[in-house]
């Protein structure tokens, strides 16, 4: 532990509470209980209507929009592609590493988990490989179920999780989201070359 | 004779050494002065009981060679004073433990605790010198359950009076029978006719053939109903065990027990997880997997299946109105973690099937592979051994058709 380093308790007990449910519950289990957190979260949104999809950019921009309340402002990168800049778990990462040197034990086994198939993951349309860590799990299941309640031109939309960044900067593709998003796996990679999240937006014809 | 000689005499016969280690050393105590004898077979225990005298046998159900149901017919033939209790991993509730002990066989459930055992031998003992010398022999339906029960791979002949019939079993399923001239089921009611006789097991590495498909419960309700019509009363109906049966009213003569018992069920994976691709083969394993559930809230007493994965998350459910399936897999699931992390911390492997007893009823729990487990959920009085014996049996084919 490095001395003189404040340590943002507030956030970053909860990167050792995720070693503990691994430990006291094991990696499925915590991987759930995550996802569960996350989409009760998301449970509270509420429902949005935008005119248009040049609405919803602008929602984006000003804050508005419920995707954006939770993770800060996305880049359209084109063709409903979108790419944000700074996983918002970012600062409670960068504070624990600065204080602790290394992540908890037990993250790779959770980030594994993650990216395992199953029908949660199907059903949000995330992990698959995209899961770089386990704040994964609570983010892009978090986005996929705020996007439940938006709604474009008063079609629904889908959130596909096509890839993700880790700190130390290893991408991690969601092979099965980018076959079924028709998206180009180098579009993402590109992406991912200036962000930390890739995802695209699907309007529900 | 010294005081020492008036000492009840127990031989405790089981092939897992720590077992009879733990008898030994912990069963007897202030209040029950026994003798305790050991043996690590059927055959030894038949050797001991030629050369000594012995009040009273536990023994476990399942060990190579002779097994513990060879030994209690080969005690009940030759030495019927001798009280036997009979150690199974299967579990009998109290109902069940009654009308055995009116046929002079008490069960125990493994694992047990010290007290429990105690309890059941002093019982035993003191029930032997109440009844010395009146005891009558195991009776057929009694054999029967105990070979359903244990999963037994085996033959069981019976000779009364010159008749002769055979039922054979494949792990615990009645797959063949014949007596005199008949073949099937009707040898089977045959045989459950007879009024007493000689039985004896033996093994047969492959039988003659399979003519018997109707379940084990049904073939012994149907058959003592037969026997009900036959001698015009209903005093028979006490051989059978209601516990390890359907309800009479789901006996069809047209088809499985299923067809009648509906209880208010909703399957509610649809719901919850709309299929992303509804292709016909992944229908149809829906539709084999809710059939799968339904088999086990077709046992009286079980309201709800569910399918969990690992992670909390629901695959399948059939579940009783007013059940919220979907919460009960999230809070099993970390149940199941939590036991499942004491046995990596313990060192103690992987977790089987396990039951959770609460006041109004168990709820059982079982890995489906290594992503999912069975979360059961029954009522006080609901046959736990004809779940655990459906969770074996169907366990691998869930799995299979939830695609785990």
């Amino acid at each position: 532990m490095e001395e003189g380093k404040i340590l943002d308790i507030a956030h970053v007990s909860f990167l050792d509470m995720i070693k503990v449910m691994i430990t006291m519950s094991g990696a499925a289990n915590a991987k759930g209980t995550l996802i569960r957190n996350a989409l009760s979260t998301a449970d509270k949104i509420k429902e949005v209507s935008y005119d248009t999809f040049d609405d919803y950019l602008a929602a984006i921009e000003n804050t508005t929009n419920p995707i954006a309340m939770i993770e800060g402002k996305s880049s359209h990168e084109g063709e409903h592609v979108f790419g944000l800049a700074s996983c918002p778990f970012g600062p409670s990462i960068k504070n624990y590493m600065s204080v602790f040197e290394k992540m908890p034990d037990g993250y790779a086994d959770f980030t594994a988990e993650f990216n395992k198939p199953s029908r949660v993951t199907d059903m949000y349309r995330v992990g698959e490989g995209a899961g770089v860590s386990p704040f994964c799990s609570v983010h892009q299941p978090m986005r996929s179920a705020v996007a439940e309640k938006i709604t474009i031109d008063g079609k629904k939309i889908k959130i596909y999780q096509l890839g993700c960044k880790s700190g130390a900067g290893k991408k991690g593709f969601a092979e099965k989201w980018i076959d079924e998003s028709g998206v180009s796996k180098d579009v993402v990679d590109k992406v991912l070359d200036n962000h930390m999240c890739c995802y695209f937006l699907k309007i529900v014809e | 004779m010294t005081k020492k000689d008036k000492k009840k005499r127990v031989l405790i016969v089981d092939d897992e050494e720590d077992m009879i280690w733990s008898l030994q050393k912990n069963l007897p105590n202030e209040n029950l002065q026994v003798i305790i004898f050991t043996a690590s077979s059927g055959e030894e225990a038949l050797s001991i009981l030629e050369k000594t005298k012995i009040d009273l046998i536990v023994t476990d159900i399942r060990m190579p060679g002779i097994s513990g149901i060879d030994l209690l017919i080969a005690v009940r033939n030759t030495y019927p004073d001798i009280e036997v209790i009979v150690m199974t991993a299967f579990p009998s509730s109290e109902s069940k433990a009654e009308v055995m002990e009116k046929g002079g066989l008490r069960f125990i459930e493994k694992p047990f605790d010290i007290k429990e055992m105690r309890d059941s031998v002093h019982s035993a003992l003191k029930m032997d010198s109440h009844f010395e010398g009146k005891m009558t022999g195991i009776r057929l339906t009694d054999i029967v359950q105990i070979h359903h029960l244990s999963q037994a791979s085996t033959v069981l002949r019976i000779n009364d009076d010159g008749r002769e019939g055979v039922i054979y079993f494949s792990e615990g399923t009645i797959v063949h029978a014949t007596c005199d001239d008949l073949v099937g089921e009707e040898a089977f009611y045959k045989l459950m006719s007879f009024k007493g006789g000689t039985m004896e097991t033996f093994y047969m590495d492959k039988f003659p053939e399979s003519t018997i498909s109707t379940p084990v419960d049904v073939l012994l309700l149907k058959g003592t109903l037969r026997e009900d019509e036959r001698d015009g009363n209903d005093d028979d109906l006490k051989d059978f065990d209601p516990e390890l049966s359907p309800a009479s009213e789901m006996l069809d003569e047209e088809g499985p027990p299923a067809a009648i018992y509906e209880p208010e069920l909703e399957p509610i994976n649809d719901e919850v997880y709309p299929a992303e691709t509804n292709n016909e083969e992944k229908e149809e394993d829906m539709d084999e997997l809710k059939e799968l559930l339904t088999e086990f809230t077709n046992i009286p007493g079980v309201n709800t299946a569910c399918l969990v994965g690992r992670d909390g998350f629901l695959l399948h459910s059939v579940a009783l109105s007013g059940i919220d399936a979907e919460m009960i897999g999230a809070i099993a699931s970390s149940g199941f973690g939590a036991s499942e992390a004491m046995g990596k911390q313990l060192q103690k492997g992987g977790m089987s099937m396990t039951m959770v007893e609460y006041d109004n009823g168990p709820v059982m729990f079982s890995p489906v592979g290594s992503e999912a487990f069975l979360v059961i959920i029954a009522d006080k009085d609901a046959n736990l051994g004809m779940i655990r014996l459906k969770i074996k049996k169907h366990a691998r084919d869930i799995e299979q058709k939830a695609g785990i």
